[in-house]
């Protein structure tokens, strides 16, 4: 035993100042039972680990011990499922108070001279059923059919009456196991019936399963015709019915031998369809992976409801200074904790073009960031100015190679990180929620969807376009409703001078003259607003120094026409102004 | 448990009626009461002929191993294939193994015990009780065959059984289908490798299919022959068993050196019989193999290519040999021989041959995987894949260390396409008494006291119903 002072030398620990005072212990061991005093204090302090014990019998539990013993007796059964009353003899309890036999008399039945006593007990056994006699059973067989009945349906070729007859037996022996039929079957035909044959055996035929099957099906069925005619018949039964009289022996026979084909492959072939197996059960769980995938994928698609207020970070610059205060939470977080203050790695921040810019300025193109990175780094090892080797990396690309790549050369950078849709989604967007509207309707007749699926370079400028297009057809409309309202408004004016003028004097054809210029002036101000709006788009303040002088040439011309004209170019003018917004 | 219940007749469906299986064969003949889980009474089926003072006696059971009677010749009244040769005397093997242990231990007649004896010679002598009592008078018998017995040999055992030995109660069942019992099996294909015989047995619910019983004489014996042709051969010396019986005395010596013993003789006139000699050196060679002989595992033959590309002849010699030391002292190491021995069961090639043997050599038809391959193409294809997975293996050869593994392989590249199950009794006497103790459970179910064929049958049909009830 290890003694304190070893464990502590074992664990370095300083030895104690002084010994621990010893636990007086004072072991009372209990004297077991059957020893005496005297020669347990014989034993000493210190007992011998062996248990003294004495084995007793310990009886039955006490709840049993208050019933009475119930006795088990040798005694005669007979088994129900037997015909031949044969007496076999089992241990059984006693009945108890039904009688009491005499001590003999038990002694007695054991005995070969059993005389009375034997006698009575026998009848006893008799009243209760054997347990195990309900457990004879019997396959449900068809009756057996007679010599009529044989010689009216049954007749067949190939079977001899005999033969039949050994069939059914065998069924009937065998439960119709026909395993075991068919192993059994040894139909030997007998040979006294002719003659004169004796030189001519016939030949034995060897019966299959099959044929068996198909006989005994045919019988059965028969017989079951026989018994109830099919209209008559249950639906258990006619369906039994159908079933027989369906078999084909020679489906059966090939079925077993693709299943003996199927038995007996080589085992290349049991390896190659686990392999396919596999194979099969690879490509079926890829395609159950890839529909998650998919369905995964599209639920990302949809705009997810956002909870907070998002508004700060449409703009690039709010989404750069999200950028910028995320990376700056990443480098505080982790890269310093982990690679110390100043990381040997470069941080991925570095790699973008900003950061990198120092050695990297001097590369020629932004797009080849990466080589000219590397030969920098090439020229800091080397210490030479001499690149040749790595600079024919850096290659020009002509335009379909560069549309190809998808590469763009941007005259201004916008600093920060923006989404291409995001920019044509803002094109949607008008000042007022009318004119977003009837925007997205127009959208809606093209049958255009108001957010693109595939914003790619391309795509997006024709967006572009033709958000402007429709911004001018708009345009052109508004326009268009305007003029045809002054129209309307002068047309009643007109007429309502016309009716002043007949009611005052007959005079009609001193006005007459006047008003086709009206008219032509009108459609010359149409015409002259619909060249505007078709170049709108691109040199809208010009044309509306055009308009504008239009306007005036049309108020010097006619003081009547003025206003109308005015007016135009102040609706222009308007529409200029909100497009320069 | 309180073992003073009784269990329940739900539980298990039995019924005892204290009957009696009997299970011979070629090497031991098996009897206990049914119920029990292990034979009570275990004894050769050879039996020992001896003169003694101008009168032929016979020996039966373990005794004979005991003290070598003068002139003793042992004798099987079971023939090589299985088949009972000698009715008389294998009636006479079979009783005593019963007789002598089992049912002999009734009360005796009261008169005669000695408590009641009265003093005068006035008790009438007219009051003995008929003393000429057959020996199963009171206990139904069941008993194994071989699934290829013969009719007239199942005529003659229940004749025995019930005019000899005069059961109430007899039935016959197919070893094969009691083996398929112990193993909880109805329909099971039975690997029994017993002494004289290898016997494939496929069941179906409970009945043997004919055809498709196969046997081949490469059993425990064949084996001995093998080693006996090893032994021959062997390298520093011919190795000669000298059995227990003739060594007086012996001294230890290093392996492979030659024995150092005094050994015993006898006098021309009161020596044993060479058959006597042969039966003691069978039981030196049993220990041999139970200490020895191992089967090669697998995968492929002994003489094939291993796995990994070395030799499975190379892998077995690397594997640490097994000593043995035989009753003269004689001891060595066996190294890759050990697998040679049985490979033979499984290879036709790889018998060690010994021309002096009375032992044929094996064709390719008598090695197991032909045998359980012809078996099998006697039954029908449906239920083949399901006797495959139902594979028994019993008798006491197979428990040759390593055999079930090999069997399982050879199983497998013969059927690579079903899923084969070779289910073997890790308990040695379950597998040694396979088939008596799928009797014991069968007889002492309740359900089956319908099947018995009674006395009254008997006398009323003759011996013929047992081809009619014990299908």
């Amino acid at each position: 035993m290890a003694a304190a002072a070893d464990v502590r030398d074992m664990l370095d620990l300083p030895a104690e100042s002084q010994p621990r005072p010893h636990k007086k212990q004072k072991v009372v061991e209990k004297r077991p039972e059957g020893i005496t005093r005297e020669l347990y204090a014989l034993l000493g302090e210190r007992a011998p680990p062996i248990a003294i014990s004495e084995n007793k019998y310990k009886g039955r539990p006490k709840l049993l011990n208050k019933l009475r013993v119930r006795p088990w007796r040798m005694s005669p059964f007979t088994n129900g499922a037997r015909a031949d009353g044969l007496v076999l003899n089992h241990w059984q309890r006693k009945h108890e108070g039904a009688r009491q036999p005499a001590p003999e008399g038990t002694q007695m039945d054991v005995d070969v001279d059993g005389t009375k006593e034997e006698g009575k007990e026998e009848t006893k056994p008799l009243e209760q059923e054997y347990t195990f006699a309900k457990y004879n059973v019997k396959a449900q067989l068809p009756r057996r059919y007679t010599d009529d009945e044989y010689s009216r349906h049954l007749r067949n070729n190939e079977w001899t009456r005999e033969e039949t007859d050994y069939l059914m037996d065998l069924v009937n022996e065998f439960d119709l196991r026909w395993i075991l039929i068919a192993d059994r079957y040894e139909y030997q035909p007998r040979m006294d019936t002719e003659p004169e044959g004796n030189a001519i055996v016939p030949a034995k035929t060897v019966r299959t399963m099959e044929h068996m099957k198909a006989r005994y099906y045919f019988i059965a069925a028969t017989m079951l015709a026989i018994e109830h005619p099919p209209s008559e018949m249950s639906e258990a039964e006619f369906e039994w019915h159908e079933k027989m009289l369906k078999f084909d022996p020679n489906r059966e026979r090939d079925r077993k031998e693709l299943a003996a084909l199927q038995l007996n492959r080589t085992a290349d072939e049991v390896r190659e369809e686990a392999m396919l197996l596999e194979e099969l059960k690879r490509i079926t769980s890829n395609e159950q992976s890839f529909i998650s995938e998919r369905r995964e994928l599209y639920s990302r698609l949809e705009v997810p409801v956002s909870v907070g207020n998002t508004a700060m970070y449409q703009s690039s610059q709010g989404l750069s200074q999200l950028l910028q205060t995320l990376l700056q939470a990443d480098k505080s977080k982790k890269r310093r904790s982990i690679l110390g203050p100043d990381g040997a790695v470069a941080s991925p921040a570095s790699q973008t073009p900003t950061q990198a810019g120092g050695p990297v300025s001097r590369g020629d193109t932004p797009s080849a960031n990466a080589a000219a990175a590397a030969a920098a780094a090439n020229n800091n090892n080397k210490k030479g100015p001499a690149v040749p080797p790595v600079q024919p990396v850096v290659r020009q690309l002509t335009a379909a190679e560069e549309s190809r790549y998808g590469i763009q050369h941007h005259e201004r950078v916008t600093a920060g990180v923006q989404f291409r849709s995001d920019r044509a989604q803002k094109l949607t967007q008008a000042k007022s929620n009318v004119q977003t509207q009837k925007l997205a309707s127009a959208l809606a007749e093209l049958e255009i969807p108001v957010r693109l699926f595939m914003p790619t370079e391309r795509v997006c400028k024709d967006f572009e376009k033709l958000i402007q297009s429709v911004n001018v057809l708009l345009e052109a409309r508004k326009v268009s409703e305007k003029v045809e309202s002054e129209i309307r408004v002068l047309e009643a004016s007109k007429a309502e001078r016309e009716r002043k003028a007949r009611e005052a004097a007959g005079e009609t054809t001193a006005t007459d003259p006047e008003n086709p210029e009206v008219k032509t002036e009108a459609e010359d101000g149409t015409g002259v607003l619909g060249s505007t709006a078709e170049a709108a788009g691109s040199g809208g303040e010009k044309r509306e120094g055009g308009d504008g002088e239009n306007a005036e040439e049309a108020a010097k011309e006619d003081g009547n026409h003025k206003r109308s004209a005015s007016v135009l170019s102040a609706v222009s003018d308007k529409s200029n102004k909100r497009q320069r917004r | 448990m309180n073992p003073s219940n009784p269990p329940q007749a739900a539980e298990y469906g039995g019924d005892e009626v204290s009957a009696i299986v009997l299970d011979p064969g070629y090497s031991t003949t098996r009897a206990g009461f049914a119920g029990e889980d292990a034979p009570k009474s275990v004894i050769p089926t050879y039996y020992g002929k001896y003169s003694h003072e101008g009168q032929e006696r016979l020996l039966f059971g373990d005794s004979m191993f005991v003290q070598p009677r003068a002139g003793i010749s042992v004798h099987n009244p079971i023939g090589k294939d299985g088949i009972v040769e000698d009715w008389d005397m294998a009636e006479k093997v079979w009783e005593s193994s019963f007789a002598s242990r089992l049912t002999a231990t009734k009360p005796g007649n009261p008169f005669h015990n000695g408590l009641n004896d009265i003093p005068s010679e006035e008790f009438p002598a007219e009051m003995e009780v008929e003393t000429d009592e057959k020996p199963l008078a009171d206990n139904p018998l069941l008993m194994s065959e071989p699934g290829w017995n013969p009719a007239k040999a199942r005529e003659k055992t229940i004749e025995i059984a019930m005019e000899k030995w005069g059961t109430p109660a007899f039935y016959l069942a197919r070893n094969g289908v009691l083996a398929a019992f112990a193993s909880g099996k109805a329909s099971a294909l039975v690997i029994d490798i017993g002494a004289s015989n290898i016997s494939i047995t496929p069941v179906h619910d409970g009945m043997i299919l004919k055809r498709g019983v196969q046997h081949s004489p490469l059993g425990g014996d064949y084996i001995s022959s093998q080693i006996r042709a090893l032994f021959k051969k062997n390298s520093p010396q011919p190795i000669t068993i000298t059995p227990h019986y003739l060594i007086s005395s012996k001294t230890a010596v290093e392996a492979g050196q030659p024995p150092q013993a005094t050994y015993r003789t006898f006098p021309a006139d009161r020596a044993p019989d060479a058959s006597y000699r042969a039966l003691q050196e069978e039981r030196t060679l049993s220990e041999f193999k139970e200490c020895v002989v191992q089967a090669w595992p697998g995968p492929n033959k002994l003489s094939g290519p291993g796995p990994t590309g070395i030799s499975n002849e190379e892998l077995a010699r690397s594997s640490p040999g097994r000593p043995f030391e035989f009753p003269d002292g004689y001891n060595q190491v066996f190294g890759v021989d050990r697998f040679r021995v049985v490979e033979s069961l499984f290879d036709v090639k790889a018998a060690i041959p010994d021309p002096d043997s009375p032992v044929p050599a094996p064709t390719q038809a008598q090695t197991l995987p032909e045998v359980i391959k012809a078996s099998l193409a006697g039954v029908d294809v449906d239920i083949r894949p399901h006797l495959l997975s139902n594979v028994v293996v019993t008798g006491a050869s197979s428990l040759v260390y390593g055999f079930t593994e090999r069997l399982n392989q050879e199983l497998m590249s013969l059927f690579p396409g079903p899923r084969v199950r070779v289910s073997a009794p890790g308990n040695t006497s379950e597998r040694r008494f396979g088939s008596w103790i799928g009797g014991s459970i069968l007889a002492s179910l309740g359900t089956f006291h319908q099947m018995w064929i009674s006395k009254k049958e008997y006398e009323e049909h003759g011996a013929n119903i047992v081809e009619k009830r014990c299908k």
